[in-house]
């Protein structure tokens, strides 16, 4: 723990239990996110399918990122991981994110896949409500992190009919705004 | 419908396998089966057996999400008075 870390964010009027718990819980979204959308991923098949497996690939690809960027933070302000994965599992901010009863109906897959993305969209803008000058570093973390959410929300939600997403998919990079956070 | 005091409302809070109900806007609902609401216990910040009409102001979600639920009953005049009194 850095004790001096924590005993700022502290004075500064943020209750760090609380916000840990969140950390945590995120962190659990992440990596259960991570797996569910590998399931998700390997069934996007066929004409309609296909055209959707990139963007699914890299949001699952950056939400594994997001995983390994919030851990340092949660260790730094004195918390830790379950020891149990399943208790990690089941603590998670958001719902899993399975592979709908007709895996072969691509729009329910994109369902699946922009509900995940809206729940981590809500979470992250909790974080960076409750730390937004009291929490420099945290509020840094959730921000690159949001920025991240959001694009994955709009790719999905525009292959929903539901808009332009206003911006270009990757080209061969991932985690654009969390990258610093992995160095 | 049924109607809930505080009281009432405050034993439904989710905890030892019991139902988990919130209040909004003088509606009790029943959010026992969703993911988020394990344990009567939302998001670290929320509990169970509460109205929750002022929290949702500064929530990351609008209202709309509560339609996913089932309205078990209303809260009774007095229940709505104490939130708007506390005003939180």
């Amino acid at each position: 723990m850095a004790k001096v870390t924590r005993e700022v964010v502290e004075r500064a009027g943020v209750d760090v239990d609380q916000l840990l718990e969140l950390l945590v819980k995120n962190a659990s979204a992440e990596i259960t996110t991570y797996y569910y959308y590998t399931i998700l991923r390997f069934n996007l098949i066929g004409l309609a399918g296909e055209g959707i497996k990139e963007i699914a690939e890299t949001a699952r690809i950056e939400d594994r990122n997001h995983f390994e960027a919030l851990l340092p933070r949660i260790y730094e302000l004195g918390g830790n991981l379950p020891q149990d994965m399943k208790e990690f599992h089941d603590m998670s901010a958001c719902p899993p994110a399975h592979l709908p009863a007709d895996p072969t109906d691509v729009t329910a897959i994109l369902k699946v896949l922009v509900e995940a993305e809206r729940c981590a969209v809500r979470g992250y803008t909790q974080i960076c409500n409750m730390t937004a000058g009291k929490d420099h570093r945290t509020y840094d973390l959730a921000l690159a992190i949001l920025n991240e959410e959001i694009e994955h929300e709009s790719w999905f939600s525009e292959f929903l009919g539901e808009g332009p997403s206003g911006h270009f998919l990757r080209r061969g990079e991932t985690s654009p705004f969390v990258s610093k956070f992995l160095r | 419908m049924r109607t809930f005091t505080s009281d009432e409302l405050a034993r439904y809070d989710g905890k030892d396998g019991r139902p988990a109900y919130i209040g909004y806007n003088g509606k009790v609902y029943d959010v026992s089966d969703s993911f988020l609401w394990r344990n009567g216990k939302h998001q670290a910040l929320h509990v169970a057996g509460v109205d929750l009409t002022k929290a949702l102001d500064s929530a990351p979600h609008g209202a709309d999400l509560l339609d996913r639920f089932p309205v078990v009953g209303s809260l009774t005049q007095r229940a709505n008075q104490d939130v708007q009194e506390d005003g939180k």
